[in-house]
């Protein structure tokens, strides 16, 4: 059956994976929460300070997953492992701070421009990776499970064996981040609706 | 088997897929230069469309479309519960409503037209019209809904165009998709759109067959076309085997040829590795400009109707061989029988995508 092996949360003030708590932000520090979250679990890809923030989110969320996952890269040939991301709010932090880049005296930041696109994440992931998979951003009023469950089946009965599935809303009212990997195995957490609510809830219990 | 038919375009060149296809075999542009729009106050050349101007422009558009779909089918399967309205754009309406650039056109057309389904949107850069057509057929097979109408949509912005400006990207002519002088894209604004079915009757004109593909990574730069072609290599040929069809059956290639240096090359790259440089090939981007969301669907539709006319369209703006590897561009409108065609488009984020079109 097709069972979720991995799965990261990144809220406002907490990353947690498998349900654990592994990062907690400090209040006190001048670095951003995501360059927090990067320090803290002892991160190396420089690249990672250019990325915007959805594609930031991206990129700790899969690293975490990955880590939690040991050979997930070996597992799979490099095209089997799909990517279907989403969100509601597509790349509107980035659109903002480009539209600021040129209105008031400045002038258009390309390097801003290249992220004002919601599936540069899907890019970025599988660029780090070698990744040659199925890459998929959809853009939705809410979390529905349903939209994973159903592409996901589509995407493993033509091809794919593993499927790293994602929820990236992060503006500045707020970060709810949820990625999860999905593989067949012959027990484990479901990959079924109720799992996928449950998990997109999750908060620390304490 | 899973039909494609109904095909819309809404462009510069026309508000249906006739009077579009009317343009096309006139080889008429609808590329003009738009005096002091650039950033810089410069004239611009832009495919942009007349009289669409204010609020609402990407709401218009979509539900013009839609209503032109409409006309084409059996309307009734608007509002069942067994079909889904799909929407690919990259910025959609990001003039009116910079935090949430979907949700109202989304509400307004489902309201207007009494759907079952809020519709989905699917945004992947400039690969989303072929990655959502290949989404609407997989539901399709699937069994999660019988019919399935995609819309492909995107307007010309300050935002867009100030955007690749900023990348030096903009062509300082017409844009020349393949040719040796070509500097850039040309932007375009517009709207093509289908029915994907299970059915064949619910179409009132003949439909064709889609061959779905499918989609890969060039796991290379998020900005820059891969050196290689490896995605789009990778993508196209999982879509022949899939359908067990060889580089022999292939009349026609539709390719993405934005008309920048780097993409036509890694274009020509692919197609060589592919084995498949001899085929006729066309951008038809020299016509509409550069749609992003809405390429994949204006120019799918164009194929269709290349296919329903027997025509093989030039690729307008190219003279000369501009690419390491040669391939056969077509110069001039030529009536030719279209067996099978590929359509091919590769985008920001490193994606590649490619489909099929197959006569009855």
């Amino acid at each position: 059956m097709k069972v979720i092996t991995a799965y990261c949360n990144l809220r406002a003030d907490e990353c947690l994976v498998n349900g654990e708590v592994v990062s907690r932000r400090d209040a006190g520090s001048d670095d951003s929460w995501f360059k927090q979250i990067y320090k803290q679990q002892e991160l190396a890809y420089p690249k990672f300070y250019k990325m915007d923030v959805l594609s930031q989110a991206g990129y700790l969320a899969s690293e975490l997953i990955k880590r939690a996952t040991p050979g997930i890269s070996e597992t799979y040939a490099d095209d089997e492992i799909a990517l279907v991301f989403a969100n509601a709010s597509s790349s509107a932090e980035t659109d903002r701070r480009f539209i600021q880049s040129y209105e008031g005296g400045g002038s258009p930041s390309p390097s801003l421009f290249v992220y004002t696109l919601p599936n540069i994440v899907l890019g970025e992931i599988a660029i780090l990776n070698k990744w040659y998979g199925e890459n998929m951003f959809a853009v939705l009023p809410k979390f529905v499970p349903g939209f994973y469950l159903d592409y996901g089946g589509i995407l493993f009965a033509s091809g794919s064996r593993a499927l790293l599935g994602g929820w990236l809303e992060v503006t500045a009212g707020g970060t709810d981040v949820l990625l999860f990997m999905v593989e067949e195995q012959e027990s484990g957490m479901e990959f079924n609706e109720a799992n996928l609510l449950h998990l997109s809830q999750r908060v620390a219990a304490y | 088997m899973i039909y494609i038919g109904a095909e819309v375009i809404v462009s510069p060149l026309g508000d249906n897929a006739e009077d579009n296809w009317q343009a096309l075999a006139e080889n008429r542009s609808g590329i003009a230069l738009v005096p002091a729009v650039g950033f810089n106050k410069e004239d611009i050349h832009l495919a942009k469309i007349a009289g669409l101007n204010g609020r609402l422009r990407f709401q218009q558009l979509v539900i013009k479309a839609l209503i032109g779909v409409k006309a084409c089918i059996d309307d009734s399967i608007l509002t069942s519960d067994r079909t889904i309205v799909l929407i690919s754009s990259t910025k959609g309406a990001l003039d009116d409503n910079l935090h949430d650039q979907f949700g109202e056109t989304c509400a307004a057309v489902m309201q207007q037209f009494n759907l079952a389904h809020l519709p989905l949107v699917i945004s992947n850069a400039c690969i989303s019209g072929v990655l959502t057509l290949n989404v609407a057929g997989n539901m399709v097979e699937a069994g999660q809904y019988e019919h399935v109408i995609v819309i492909g949509c995107d307007v010309a912005s300050d935002f867009v165009l100030y955007g690749f400006q900023s990348l030096f990207a903009v062509s300082d002519k017409p844009c020349a998709p393949f040719d040796a002088a070509r500097n850039g894209i040309t932007l375009g604004e517009g709207c093509g759109a289908a029915l994907v079915s299970a059915s064949e009757s619910v179409f009132k004109n003949t439909p064709l067959q889609l061959l779905t593909g499918t989609s890969a990574n060039d796991a290379n730069h998020i900005s820059g076309p891969s050196r290689t072609g490896e995605g789009l290599v990778r993508s196209v040929s999982r879509t022949m085997q899939k359908h067990g069809i060889g580089t022999k059956e292939i009349d026609f290639i539709c390719a993405h040829g934005t008309g920048t240096v780097f993409n036509d090359e890694m274009e020509a790259i692919a197609f060589d590795r592919l084995s498949l440089p001899d085929k006729p090939l066309n951008s038809l981007k020299g016509y509409f400009g550069h749609t992003l969301g809405a390429a994949g669907l204006i120019e799918t539709a164009v194929c269709m109707q290349m296919m329903r006319n027997g025509m093989l369209i030039k690729s307008l703006g190219y003279r000369n061989e501009g690419t390491s590897r040669p391939l056969n561009i077509i110069l001039e409108n030529e009536p030719k029988s279209l067996r099978t065609i590929l359509k091919t488009a590769s985008g920001f984020g490193g994606g590649n995508a490619s489909l099929m079109i197959r006569d009855l």
